[in-house]
């Protein structure tokens, strides 16, 4: 929770958010030392001074670093947990639902807890698809493109078997697709970042909604035309919002571009903790304003309504939460008596 | 100087995905010279750039050196990246694309070369645009300008640049032959209709906006990567050798 100087409580949910294990104890090979060592670089880069850790803890920090930093320090009243498994760079995987699902056992109210899948697992994914399903309750899932499976190094959604897995979603009620575009290898020769799937999966299954998580960067001009086409996808904010910090104008420019070529409606912020942590942002993005030269421009504006929406509402709506109700649940846990 | 001249070749190497010279991106991490054999090592912002992107950068390097007259053989070491090995095995042997990597490329990189050359035709193209808008330009009179016209447009230093940036990608794609053929024309070369005008431009800023974003980013990363002159990535020991040129600050 959020208050603004004149007593506003502004109702954050923080879209994508991960406890990982990527100690060199969990890592597998050079791929999973990579890996880490390239979010960490992320985390290095943008994050300003204060909130930057030493490496070891970037590593491993722990469920009870987590709470503290999103929940109690971070302004953030629930978060959905965004599984990436990554079994063959980490030995346990990097997180997953089944690892996720233990801190959501002790914060039940705490937590949106999503689940993953991947179309090279064929049937069997199919039948632990169903599974999550049924032991967790999921209502979405995180899809990362460019994970590595044996000799296999990525898929797409328009894959034959990633449109069997999405029919499966619209069965079992997950509605809510995160994608990650991530660099997907296969066939080599084409844009590793290409989102152009999205297009067609968001066509072909309409009544799912597709997150597209970090609104498709470094594609953002390929996302935004997709967004325009599809009343079903969002864009996720991860990774975005952090220029809010380093490069305040660029984040101005893009963020009126996704305003008015996706809309207030299908923007969700999002801290990608732990790369970033959610309290520095969450504070800029309350301060922040465009320029006029840009609000004029797009014709859009950041008034505290779409800060409102873009925190929280909108996430809200997608997983069927009732703030209200929420927020009268959430005053009675653990964690508001931490705070 | 020898050392000289072929920074200077590699100034002309670009990374197509950011349209920038590799030397002023710092993606040069030193070039070391031996007689006749020049070795060029060659770093990226992050372990899982692109490799398809690291693959034409390092072609690239290969072919731009080896023009220079007393240069026999180029060595192109790309460093602390997943496919390290397979793109300097296929480089330093001459190969393709696909002969280096046969089991993950279907075709070469012609296409997405070309789709990046677009990309960054309407990122130059678009900055231009925006610089003549800003200072009162209509878009009937901007429609209006002829190619012959750009060289004497009345700019700030700034905006030459961005004049001769346009000009250069212009010349490279085959649309400045004619002097008096229009000078702002779609990446394939029709002409801008003044209907569709503000559309485009909408458009093409998205791409410049990508693009700039995206650039931003990759020096912020190259910088805490490689900033202090230490690299943390496993496989990164060839320091010694190394001449590390500073980073030059980001221009935006």
């Amino acid at each position: 929770m959020f208050k603004t100087s004149r007593g506003e409580e502004i109702f954050i949910i923080d879209g994508h958010m991960h406890l990982w294990d990527a100690s060199p104890d969990n890592q597998a090979n050079k791929y999973g030392a990579g890996f880490i060592s390239c979010f960490y670089d992320y985390h290095r880069n943008l994050s300003p001074a204060d909130y930057v850790w030493e490496q070891p803890l970037f590593q491993k920090y722990g469920a009870d670093r987590m709470v503290k930093d999103v929940f109690v320090q971070g302004y953030v009243d629930m978060g959905i947990f965004q599984p990436t498994y990554l079994k063959d760079f980490y030995k346990n995987g990097f997180n997953t639902t089944e690892q996720n699902s233990i801190l959501k056992g002790r914060y039940p109210q705490r937590f949106i807890l999503n689940g993953a899948w991947d179309p090279r697992d064929g049937e069997a994914g199919l039948e632990y698809l169903e599974s999550l399903v049924h032991r967790f309750g999921i209502r979405g899932v995180k899809l990362y493109t460019a994970e590595w499976k044996g000799n296999s190094r990525g898929w797409k959604l328009t894959d034959p078997w990633a449109m069997r897995y999405l029919e499966k979603c619209g069965q079992l009620g997950v509605k809510n697709i995160h994608v990650h575009k991530g660099p997907t290898i296969w066939p080599l020769n084409k844009d590793a970042f290409d989102v152009a799937d999205v297009d067609e999966a968001a066509t072909a299954f309409t009544d799912l909604n597709f997150i597209i998580e970090h609104c498709g960067l470094p594609r953002l001009e390929d996302f935004c035309w997709i967004a325009t086409q599809e009343r079903n996808v969002y864009g996720g904010l991860a990774v975005v919002m952090p220029f809010i910090h380093s490069r305040p104008r660029y984040f101005a420019e893009v963020l009126a571009n996704l305003l008015w070529w996706v809309s207030a409606d299908k923007l969700l912020f999002a801290s990608d903790y732990a790369i970033w942590h959610p309290r520095w942002i969450v504070e800029k993005f309350m301060a922040f304003e465009l320029p006029d030269d840009i609000q004029k421009e797009f014709g859009v504006s950041l008034t505290l309504d779409v800060k409102k929406k873009i925190l929280g509402e909108n996430a809200a709506r997608i997983y069927g939460i009732d703030i209200d109700v929420q927020k009268k649940e959430l005053a009675k846990d653990a964690v508001a008596a931490m705070r | 100087m020898r050392r000289d001249e072929v920074y200077a070749q590699l100034a002309q190497v670009y990374d197509p995905e950011l349209d920038r010279p590799l030397t002023e991106l710092g993606f040069i991490g030193g070039v070391s010279i031996e007689g006749s054999v020049v070795t060029v090592r060659f770093r990226l912002p992050t372990f899982w750039c692109a490799a398809n992107f690291a693959f034409m950068m390092a072609a690239d390097i290969r072919e731009r050196v080896s023009e220079l007259p007393w240069v026999e053989r180029v060595d192109v070491q790309l460093q602390d990246h997943f496919f390290t090995e397979e793109i300097n095995s296929g480089i330093n042997r001459g190969l393709t694309f696909v002969e280096t990597f046969p089991s993950l490329a279907t075709d070469d990189l012609h296409e997405l070369r070309e789709t990046f050359r677009t990309k960054a035709f309407e990122a130059r193209q678009e900055r231009l645009l925006r610089s003549l808008l800003a200072m009162g330009w209509g878009n009937e009179a901007i429609l209006a300008l002829r190619i012959g016209d750009l060289p004497g447009l009345p700019l700030d230093n700034d905006g030459a640049a961005l004049a001769h940036r346009y000009g250069s990608i212009l010349k490279e794609r085959g649309l400045a032959r004619d002097v008096t053929a229009p000078a702002f024309v779609h990446p394939d070369g029709r002409p801008i209709d003044t209907l569709e005008f503000r559309a485009y431009l909408a458009r093409v800023q998205r791409t410049r906006l990508s693009l700039e974003f995206n650039a931003s980013f990759c020096r912020g990363l190259l910088e805490t990567r490689y900033g202090e002159g230490e690299s943390h990535m496993p496989g990164c020991s060839d320091k010694s050798a190394a001449v590390r040129r500073p980073i030059r600050r980001v221009l935006e």
